[in-house]
């Protein structure tokens, strides 16, 4: 029974994207600034007084979703669709029905409703649809609370100063971007799927989408680039000199040296010889202030210093803003307007020990200027610390992004830097060497960025043109050119954002996605022989559909939804048009694509399997396999089948074994990754006299005498 | 027919589409090999196939080039 409802007679209903952001804002609008929590079904709602009686209730992301009209998955084309509940699309979903129940229950004694889930494409859907579908067509009726902190100030300032209305551009705008999605994704997916499942007769999910399949050419791109990789020879030459005692390295003037003879020649012609200072030259240059975080760049500079992926960044953020630490971080703009009071956050922030000089340093200013950068989102500023501090200290992967996020903004309002580079020409025998130095004349914004500001002084004697130096050696160094780098999901997604394909918010989610379904693998993306085979298919017998002109042409007509100069419906209708004929051609090669994916797929199960060459016979694999008689799984070498190599090795019964795709650093044999539910994953050495044991056991026996 | 190296359709010289571009380039970049160091075909391909940075599908061409004689 809903009992506060019943005692409470007619309220405000709002609605909020997270259970978190509900209690915030309950907690801020209470007049007493505790509201009372209440739960039906396991669902969580909060109750405030104010000028009036408020129910905020969560939704916990999506509760609907887009679904085929028609049941059952064994078919294609489907390009009728309608809005449902997510429990009745998907396996996973069972709790949303308690959810809707509630929420719907609350909506009928409320007599207004708010829609304050977060200011986006998706906080507006996820608001409009149970506006629509759970709160019985209050869509039209309903305010809008717009705020890009969860702190009490702003939350009530937009509870107070509510938008009459729903952003029905936005709305559109994300049906548009659903809708299609689901049209490609479905179509797609379901052909790959049955032509695949109707030749093999196994069922593997086959999926692509709209923003997948073009994200996944790029990596077969590069990867195609890598494999076909040939090496050139090249040479470089260094000549150590020794000036005021010390020695320094030189570089000669051409890096790359693209012939043996030549190379010999300049170290022949060197060597032996004294040179001299013939030219030094002083640069000074300006170093701006970085712009503020958007979430790309803050995404961007997290993997460099942290190693955390995207999606992890994009969690760990969210959290921070949900503690209301941080502002809204699914923003594309790199502005920090005046309103969100730069000072007030610096004067919070000083009272942090660690920034509380730096913070003192900026409020001494006269002025508080900060360097933004060009982009700009029409519904949220930068990513910035709203100066609340956190009520318990932050540990771990909270702690670096709130201190990077906090350090950020400070860097923005500092001075730029002054640094200086010198170049010394040393010349020997006709030959010219370039010594090197850089330093900071005035560190500027560096100072406030400092942990974080990759840069390496390196300093200069003093020295004058004409001085003589002593040339101790001259080093000829055998080179070869590299092929490009992997890919990794930080690069991926910049990569994304500049070919303008797929949305800040889907886009980490996106590359995720390409991992769970082994089109790809490893942190250097490699690209798996399936990721292959469904990018072949897909130029093959529909390549509009991964042409990334294509996706970025679509993407611009859906933005155009949300500034009123397109109409979803005229989308809808020209992705219907543009599938119709792409699905029926691969109807009719189906036998043709299933051969080829079915292949693909048995290859891709294979290699999940492999976990490296034997290191007994060195011919065969060791292969993750299960015995006919126990149906326990172990390791064993496939040359067993050809009675060469008995070499097999016990594993876990239990949680799930992936090979590392990486030999131990101890001994060089394969390795492979348990993971047990709730536990830290480890990597196992099958070698049992691997010398990381042997140090390992030894640890262990002094612990144990300590 | 079946390209030389792995299973897939040859397209062209008895290559599939992949290690036929493979090929392209390993035939290509002797000429800047020779001018580098002035060795052989054979000398070529022998030292692409030791070199660790020579990409997967570069390396089965020269192998299976090695192997056949072929040019």
């Amino acid at each position: 029974m809903l009992v506060v409802r019943a005692k409470m007679g007619k309220y405000t209903l709002i609605i909020t994207e997270k259970p978190d952001a509900a209690q915030r804002i309950a907690d801020a609008l209470d007049t007493k600034g505790k509201a009372k929590k209440k739960e039906e079904n396991g669902v969580p709602y909060y109750y405030a007084s104010r000028d009036k009686e408020i129910v905020v209730v969560p939704a916990v992301g999506h509760l609907y979703t887009v679904a085929d009209e028609k049941t059952g998955r064994n078919y294609y084309p489907a390009f009728n669709f309608k809005w449902v509940p997510r429990y009745a699309a998907e396996k996973g979903a069972k709790h949303i029905r308690a959810w809707l129940e509630t929420i719907s229950k609350l909506a009928i004694e409320a007599d207004s409703f708010i829609d304050a889930c977060d200011y986006d494409i998706e906080g507006s859907i996820i608001g409009y649809t149970i506006l629509k579908y759970a709160c019985g067509n209050r869509e039209k009726s309903s305010k809008r609370m717009k705020y890009s902190t969860l702190t009490k100030g702003e939350l009530e300032k937009s509870y107070n100063e509510a938008l009459p209305h729903l952003d029905f551009s936005l709305i559109e705008a994300g049906r548009a971007r659903h809708e299609v999605d689901w049209l490609y994704g479905i179509n797609l997916s379901r052909a790959m799927t049955i032509a695949a499942k109707n030749w093999s007769g196994m069922y593997a999910t086959l999926s692509t989408g709209r923003v997948q399949g073009p994200t996944l050419r790029f990596l077969v791109a590069r990867e195609k680039t890598v494999r076909s990789f040939v090496p050139i020879p090249f040479w470089s030459i260094k000549a150590k000199i020794e000036v005021a005692g010390s020695i320094f390295e030189t570089e000669y003037e051409k890096k790359v040296v693209d012939t043996k003879k030549e190379a010999d020649a300049v170290v022949d012609a060197c060597k032996g010889k004294d040179g001299k200072i013939a030219k030094i030259e002083v640069k000074k240059f300006e170093q701006a202030p970085p712009t503020p975080f958007d979430l790309g760049s803050l995404q961007s500079e997290a993997y460099s210093l942290f190693g955390y992926t995207p999606m992890r960044t994009s969690s760990i953020a969210q959290r921070l803003y949900l503690d209301a630490l941080i502002s809204y971080p699914r923003t594309s703009s790199q502005k920090l307007p005046p309103t969100i009071g730069y000072e007030a956050i610096l004067k919070n922030l000083s009272n942090v020990r660690e920034y509380s000089k730096l913070a003192a340093e900026l409020l001494a200013k006269s002025t508080l200027q900060p360097r933004e950068g060009k982009k700009e989102d029409p519904a949220h500023p930068a990513i910035y610390p709203t100066g609340n501090l956190p009520e318990k200290p932050l540990e771990g992967q909270e702690k670096n992004i709130w201190n990077l996020v906090v350090r950020r903004f400070m860097a923005v309002f500092g001075e730029p830097a002054m640094r200086q580079s010198v170049n010394v020409h040393v010349n020997v025998n006709e030959h010219v060497f370039f010594l090197r130095g850089r330093r900071i004349l005035k560190e500027g914004w560096l100072r406030f960025y400092e942990p974080f500001v990759r840069s390496e002084e390196v300093l200069l004697p003093e020295v004058e043109e004409g001085q003589p130096v002593s040339v101790k050696q001259v080093i000829l160094e055998d080179k070869f050119t590299k092929p490009p780098p992997r890919y990794n999901p930080s690069s991926l997604l910049r990569k994304m954002e500049e070919a303008e394909i797929g949305t800040k918010a889907t886009r980490a989610e996106m590359i995720q996605t390409l991992y769970d379904r082994k089109y790809v693998r490893d942190e250097r993306i490699a690209v798996t022989d399936l990721g292959f085979e469904i990018i072949e298919v897909l130029k093959k017998y529909c390549p509009a559909l991964v042409s990334i002109r294509l996706t970025k042409e679509l993407e611009e007509r859906m933005n155009r939804i949300q500034l009123d100069n397109e109409k979803r419906e005229n989308i809808l209708m020209d992705a219907v048009d543009i599938l119709k004929p792409v699905i029926e051609n691969l109807k009719e090669k189906e036998d043709e694509i299933g051969r080829q994916l079915s292949d693909a797929v048995k290859k891709a199960k294979l290699e999940e399997r492999t976990i490296g060459t034997c290191p007994k016979c060195n011919t065969g694999k060791l292969m993750i396999l299960y015995s006919r008689k126990s149906g326990k799984r172990f390791v064993g070498c496939t040359n067993f089948f050809k009675g060469l190599c008995k070499t097999s090795f016990p594993l876990p019964q239990k949680g799930l074994v992936r090979p590392l795709g990486r030999n131990c650093r101890g001994c060089g044999w394969p390795t492979v990754q348990i993971r047990l539910r709730g536990k830290r994953p480890w990597n196992l050495c099958f070698n049992p006299v691997c010398p990381l044991k042997e140090e390992w056991k030894k640890k262990v026996e002094v612990q144990d005498m300590s | 027919m079946k390209c030389k190296i792995c299973p897939r359709e040859a397209v062209e010289k008895g290559y599939c589409e992949l290690h036929l571009k493979a090929y392209e380039i390993v035939v290509k970049k002797y000429g800047l090999w020779n001018k580098a160091l002035e060795i052989s075909w054979k000398e070529y391909l022998r030292q692409i196939a030791m070199n660790p940075l020579t990409g997967e599908w570069a390396k089965e061409v020269t192998e299976y080039l090695i192997k056949s004689g072929e040019q």
